[in-house]
């Protein structure tokens, strides 16, 4: 299945050679049938509300869409941050390579997020409420301001690879306009990673204090941070296959061990926060949620910080198991904070709740969009084979291809 | 003034005269099912017999006392806390605590977020999920009755005097009278709990045993993530200068990138 | 399109900047300008008046609201629908003010919602909120079932109320029609509450010349209990007064107990397979027929699969409905006959139905049963017993005996007065009735509704209808009923014998301990 279809577009066809590509693949027609499943439930959802489409219920108002959208999608995208400030700000050259396609699945994730909250959200029309009654008191109303701005930042960050492109003229002032935006671009997130957690720190008394804790903002953004590396390297194999290229392992181990660092001061912090809030005994209790407490920690920190500071994040195979423990960690952690944290409290009168499959098509068409946007996008703007050195003229094909095609 | 409702737990006979009064006045519509349930049914419910159209709900609580079984019926409905988490957690200002007490909602603001659920301490906000279009409900306490000096409509027809409105400061000071008078448990339900509510509650029984929430902090939930919003554009703005800085500085010497 | 893409070269830094400008202003704006909008009280979700529609009258209208009264959901008689009510207070006035049951108990409760099951609230609920529990599929399924034998008894004052539910002018007596109309709806043997009225005189008066000869060492005044409301009353608020109540049954009670015992004997039918059904004035019926007590066949069979002796009570209401579903034109239906055995009752039976009636019966019985003539023509027609007063005063001369200070209650209130006055010892009375409605059973919780609240008006024009039936009939004494004396000579030999005393006589319990009753003014 190696169909290359190749759109033309006819306004520029006759400034330039304009074309735009997108290969069908087996894996990339499943993709488009979730995405096509999922804006179906996505109509139901609009049409018959929230009860058509989720098992939500007043005792779970918040389910997966926000575990998962949300709180994991925000989370996921935060190494676009991580790494702006480490390759603009701190200027670290040598990961430069990566810099580009980490802030197109940042961008991705961030539009994912906010497509999911206008599903999630009952009153989606409403959604500049915020903009103009402020109810500044919310923990959310950080959230919103930042991840808002933050998403039209990034899609100005983007126009800057874009532009390379399309709207040629905009560029020099979008490339101006990069300082400015890298700095607001990275203090956002900033803070919205840290509210997010800072969310659950109303529900004092319904979160389990495994997660319940003052240090709930430093927790998230330290995760968010150190999910980063995960994510490039969980992305990058998986790109690396598809588009055939692959990230040099001194980039990802400099990262890994970056990384690792935010690890071993979550690590400690976390401690900390047991051994002020005395919670070593519901820690080591090993019910159900001190089984999933310590995995977290010891799957998604501790092994990592392991790999990350032994030779094994010399090896491809490390670095991957690196990844993926990294993510899975931080999935598992955004997942105990929203479910197994309330579910003592929440259920504690029979309630019950398990997301509909339906739920689930939903959140797994938003990532399928973005898969299929991203592969799109690193096909047709110079995103993968980027590198600062070269002249970003020169790597313009005639036609416009930037993608190296599979064999 | 701040206004209050005094529930007096051993006075109500459940007759949900209450609950009704609440449907009449706020045009709630009934429900062929949920109509059938008694009270202790509701009790055993985990959304407590409260839903989108049941702003407050009646529930029987079969409890010992000196070794006789007896039936106690606690009228549930929204607190009105004094420092609301609903009001602080609603981020488009569609929630608001009154200056006469009523915690109101106002739907036409509302984004669905649900946040003030999550937040709620009592768990008593409910969402219309059937609705294409829903919103949050829960008892307002008569805003557009209580801002005219009126009572609100549940008080209004009590036939035993178990649900009292007045003044809150008042209602507090009668409350600990009737607990000394009456030998009831000496705690009053609503006076510290979350910051305070305007609905305070008295018992003979145990509250533990009529399924209130009585671990519930003693502190404004507000006051958990004020601090937080009040430092967040400092460190912002502190954070954006160190980076702004960092990045001149790191620039500086350096061909820029791209 | 070629234009387009030529306005996106030219797009000049100018431009852009104005574009960008423009937006942030607008969005600053927009944001201050917004900044104040809030939730208000005016804003707010819920109501701005009562329901109009409840009320059928305009929302300014000043709806005077004032609550309601609680109904257990498993009460056995009444049922309340909460959509209907519009919490008139009319409940908590019939029940407080009239019969004297709420309000009238210690706050808090124990276990037991305080009612007697009189379902006067249902005739005082003008939205038809309150209602009798309907078991009317109960019946129908009985019937449906060809292995049951389903026996029915209609009590003395369905007759002059049920023609109302089909339009007839209040008090009209359709006997005849209402015999016809259970015998078309499947019943298989239709018997006469009236007989066992009759009988219950026999016993009752037995009773209560025992008591004033003091062959019975029980207190006077005796009291009647063929009300169960009333009985209930007793129960919950004069559990000291339970042995001034006689111990007979009510001709309810008793008419099942001989069903399921003398009739089966005597037809030789599986009383296992008996299905009895009562049709009453009454809600507090349903109560009483579930009683633990009230298991006498049971008892006398030593059988554990016999069913109490009354299954299912269904009120007048209720067996209109029941001709309604079935579509019979209940007007044109011709007169039918009583099945025989247990169908026949005299004019004494019949005035059961009203306040007074069960006095004027007993009277006339223990003249005989003294003197073993007649009765004089002023007992025929015992004056001052009748009429709709709620306590009415009267002295009854039987000679042997000499005056006998009688007095006729109906509606517990009144009730609670009479029983506090003899409670303090000056209570001039050697025997009293008491029927928890006022009016009597004419105007009770399960006839048609025909006022609300119910007038005196309507329930003279039943209570002369039932006069009426006793004045034409031929047999006036219950001793004269045949069926009475065969009863007695085939199966229970004699009034208050051994096996009278098992089948037609009952205990009660003190329901004190369910409640705290509140302290009467009057003591």
């Amino acid at each position: 299945m190696d169909i290359i279809t190749t759109f033309e577009k006819e306004a520029g066809k006759k400034h330039h050679s304009l074309r735009w590509r997108f290969r069908l693949t087996p894996m990339r027609l499943v993709f488009m049938a979730i995405a096509v499943a999922a804006i179906a439930v996505i109509l139901v959802r609009f049409i018959f509300g929230l009860g058509a489409a989720t098992n939500l219920n007043d005792q779970w108002p918040w389910g997966l869409w926000i575990a998962f959208d949300v709180l994991l999608g925000v989370a996921l995208a935060g190494g676009g941050y991580g790494t702006c400030l480490i390759i603009y700000v701190l200027r670290r050259d040598k990961f430069y390579s990566i810099a580009r396609s980490t802030m197109l699945t940042s961008l991705l994730g961030y539009i994912v997020v906010v497509l999911g909250l206008l599903i999630e959200v009952g009153q989606w029309f409403n959604f500049w409420r915020p903009y103009v009654s402020w109810g500044h008191t919310s923990v959310l109303f950080e959230v919103f301001w930042c991840v808002s701005c933050y998403t039209v930042i990034q899609i100005l960050e983007f126009c800057e690879v874009a532009t390379e492109k399309v709207f040629r003229g905009l560029h020099k002032y979008l490339k101006k306009a990069m300082p400015v935006l890298l700095i607001v671009g990275i203090t956002l997130p900033t803070l919205h990673q840290s509210s997010l957690g800072e969310l659950f720190y109303i529900m004092v008394g319904k979160e389990n204090p495994l997660w319940w804790s003052v240090f709930l903002p430093p927790f998230f953004l330290l995760s968010s941070f150190f999910v980063g590396a995960g994510m490039i390297i969980v992305e990058s194999s998986l790109a690396g296959k598809a588009f055939n290229h692959k990230v040099e392992i001194p980039v990802l181990r400099g990262l890994v061990r970056i990384s690792g660092g935010a690890m071993i001061l979550y690590l400690i912090l976390k401690i900390v926060d047991m051994a002020v809030k005395g919670t070593f005994a519901n820690a080591f209790a090993f019910d159900l949620p001190s089984i999933l407490f310590l995995s977290e920690l010891l799957f998604g920190v501790i092994i990592p910080i392991i790999i990350a500071f032994s030779s094994l994040s010399g090896t491809r195979k490390g670095l991957l198991w690196f990844g993926v423990l990294d993510v899975a960690g931080v999935i598992l952690n955004r997942f105990d904070v929203v479910f197994t944290g309330m579910g003592k409290y929440l259920n504690q009168y029979g309630g019950h709740y398990f997301p509909a499959w339906t739920e689930f098509i939903v959140s797994l068409g938003l990532v399928s969009i973005a898969c299929l946007a991203y592969l799109f996008i690193v096909e047709n703007f110079n995103i993968i084979e980027h590198r600062g050195t070269e002249a970003v003229e020169g790597t313009t094909t005639e036609n416009g291809d930037y993608a190296v095609t599979a064999k | 003034m701040s206004k209050g409702i005094l529930v007096d737990i051993p006075k109500c006979i459940g007759c949900e005269s209450c609950s009704v009064a609440c449907k009449l006045w706020n045009e709630l519509p009934w429900d062929s099912q949920e109509k059938n349930k008694t009270a202790e049914d509701r009790a055993k419910e985990p959304n407590k017999g409260l839903w989108p159209d049941e702003w407050t709900s009646i529930n029987r609580y079969d409890v010992k006392k000196n070794g006789s079984s007896v039936g106690r019926y606690v009228k549930t409905q929204c607190f009105h806390c004094e420092d609301p988490a609903c009001v602080s957690a609603c981020f488009s200002k569609a929630l608001k605590k009154l200056p006469e007490g009523p915690v109101v909602y106002d739907q036409k603001l509302c984004v669905g977020c649900r946040y003030c659920m999550m937040a709620c301490p009592f768990d008593i906000l409910r969402y219309e999920w059937k609705k294409a279009i829903p919103g949050v409900s829960k008892c307002q306490m008569c805003p557009s009755r209580v801002t005219n000096n009126q009572e609100t409509a549940c008080t209004s027809v009590c036939p035993t005097g178990a649900i009292t409105f007045g003044d809150r400061d008042q209602l507090l000071a009668e409350a600990k009278k009737r607990i000394k008078d009456n030998g009831y448990v000496n705690r009053v339900f609503g006076e510290k709990e979350a910051g305070g509510t305007s609905w305070l509650y008295i018992s003979d029984v145990p509250f533990e045993d009529l399924r209130f929430r009585t671990d519930v902090t003693t502190k404004s939930l507000p006051s958990y993530t004020e601090g937080y919003m009040k430092l967040t554009p400092f460190i912002g703005g502190t954070w954006a200068a160190v980076l702004a800085g960092l990045y001149i500085y790191n620039n500086k010497n350096k061909e820029p990138l791209e | 399109m070629a234009s387009k893409a030529g306005q996106v070269k030219k797009l000049s830094r100018r431009s852009f900047l104005k574009i960008v400008g423009g937006a942030s202003l607008t969005g600053v704006s927009l944001s201050l300008a917004g900044c104040g909008e809030v939730a208000t009280a005016d804003s707010a979700a819920g109501g701005k008046g009562w329901m109009p529609a409840q009320y059928n009258a305009p929302g300014s209208w000043p709806t005077n609201v004032r609550g309601r009264v609680p109904i257990d959901p498993l009460n056995p008689s009444i049922v309340r629908d909460d959509q209907k009510c519009i919490l008139c207070g009319q409940c908590i006035e019939v029940c407080e003010k009239v019969q004297s049951v709420f309000g009238n108990y210690e706050l808090p409760i124990k276990n037991e919602f305080v009612c007697v099951n009189c379902g006067q609230c249902t005739q005082w609920c003008p939205s038809g909120a309150i209602s009798e529990r309907d078991e009317t599929d109960k019946v129908f399924k009985a019937i449906a079932d060809p292995n049951v034998t389903v026996v029915v008894q209609t009590a003395p004052a369905t007759r002059i109320g049920l023609g109302e539910e089909f339009g007839l002018p209040v008090g009209t007596n359709v006997q005849g029609k209402q015999v016809a109309a259970l015998r078309k709806l499947g019943f298989d043997v239709i018997f006469d509450t009236n007989f066992t009225a009759d009988l219950t005189i026999m016993e009752e008066g037995t009773e209560l010349l025992k008591r004033v000869k003091g062959d019975l060492k029980k207190p006077l005044p005796q009291l009647t209990s063929c009300c169960p409301g009333w009985v209930k009353f007793v129960e919950y608020f004069y559990p000291e007064l339970i042995p001034n109540l006689s111990s007979a049954k009510s001709p309810q009670q008793m008419e099942g107990t001989l069903m399921k015992t003398y009739y089966a004997e005597k037809k030789n039918v599986d009383p296992k397979k008996i299905f009895s059904v009562a049709i009453m004035p009454c809600t507090a019926k349903k109560f009483e027929c579930q009683r633990p007590e009230m298991v006498s066949a049971q008892k006398e069979l030593k059988d554990n699969k016999v069913t109490p002796d009354v299954d299912v009570v269904l009120t007048t209401r209720e067996l209109a409905r029941m001709i309604k579903r079935s579509g019979i034109d209940f007007a044109s239906l011709p007169d039918d006959q009583y099945d025989q055995l247990m169908g026949t009752g005299t004019g004494a039976g019949v005035i059961f139905g009203t306040t007074g009636g069960v006095m004027e019966a007993a009277a006339r019985s223990a003249y005989y049963l003294v003197t073993g003539q007649q009765p004089p023509s002023a007992l025929w027609d015992l004056t001052p017993v009748r009429g709709m007063q709620g306590v009415k005063d009267a002295t009854v001369n039987i000679p042997g005996i000499g005056n006998m200070r009688v007095a006729v209650i109906s509606g517990l209130a009144n009730a609670r007065t009479v029983m506090d006055q003899i409670k303090g010892g000056n209570a001039p009375w050697d025997f009293i009735e008491v029927m928890a409605c006022p009016g009597g059973c004419e105007y009770g919780g399960g006839q048609p509704r025909a006022a609300a609240p119910p007038s005196d008006e309507v329930r003279n024009r039943r209570a002369a209808s039932l006069y009426q039936i006793d004045a034409k009939a031929t047999l006036r004494n219950s001793y004269d009923n045949p069926q009475i004396k065969e009863v007695y000579a085939d199966f229970l030999t004699a009034p208050m014998s051994e096996k009278a005393e098992e089948l037609l006589h009952t205990t009660y319990i003190s329901r004190a301990s369910e409640f705290i009753a509140k302290k009467s003014d009057n003591m």
